[in-house]
């Protein structure tokens, strides 16, 4: 402050209105490459929970964990036979088919359409919901005839020690 | 006052690449194929500092 007028109040008006808003909102060179910097950040930041997804699933964390459970003895089901169960929950009514020596299938039971309990129907070598005639492939679970359109949800078995386990759930894509 | 407009260029290019890679790391999630989700997302991190790098290397030479 070299110049000083000696009055107070100082005799100028210019409080409000002391900036220079020449060109204030032109898009300058500068200012365009600024703007492209901030969207490659926003483009960085938003791959982030990407990443974060897929290195979740890498690991394992999306599969949930179920105690196996023992379903039946391989002695007492014949081949072409079915035994009913429950996995993973009590009331998660599910069916185990027997195809072949070492071939066995579980989907949980209930039917895509409107829930009514599936049958494996022996001679017809499918699986019947008999509300509506929903039809399932026994290999895959996926509809093959009537109204359902989303296919049985698969549970992972294993055979161990002369006995049936259901191990897991399939993860459920449709 | 002359100007150079080549790291305008090559912001352009980054954020361009910056496109590609996240509708790869989209696609490549849904086809799981996680680890290239990974790769694709690390690189779309990297394409920031480089970015950050372009405008500070350009805003002072010539303006």
């Amino acid at each position: 402050m070299a110049y000083k007028n000696n009055k107070i109040p100082f005799d100028e008006d210019n409080y409000t209105h002391n900036i220079n808003r020449n060109n204030e909102r032109k898009l300058d060179r500068r200012g365009f490459m600024k703007t492209l910097v901030g969207a490659a950040g926003v483009f960085a930041v938003s791959s982030l929970p990407w990443g974060a997804m897929a290195a979740k699933e890498l690991a394992g964390l999306g599969d949930k964990k179920y105690p196996k459970h023992k379903i039946t003895a391989v002695k007492s089901i014949a081949i072409g036979d079915a035994v009913d169960f429950a996995f993973p929950g009590e009331h998660d009514s599910a069916i185990l088919i027997r195809l072949s020596e070492n071939k066995y299938v579980a989907y949980q039971n209930a039917c895509t359409h409107l829930r009514c309990p599936v049958f494996w129907k022996k001679d017809e070598g499918e699986m019947l919901c008999p509300c509506h005639h929903g039809k399932f492939d026994v290999e895959t679970g996926a509809p093959i005839a009537g109204p359902p359109r989303r296919p049985l949800p698969e549970i992972h078995v294993k055979v161990e020690n002369g006995a049936v386990y259901a191990v897991g759930v399939k993860r459920y894509e449709a | 006052m002359k100007r150079s407009y080549v790291p305008v260029i090559l912001l352009l290019a980054v954020l361009m690449l910056n496109i590609i890679f996240t509708q790869y790391m989209v696609h490549q999630y849904f086809y799981e194929h996680y680890t290239n989700t990974i790769i694709a997302a690390v690189i779309n991190v990297i394409l920031f500092p480089i970015a950050f790098l372009i405008y500070k290397k350009g805003v002072n030479v010539n303006d």
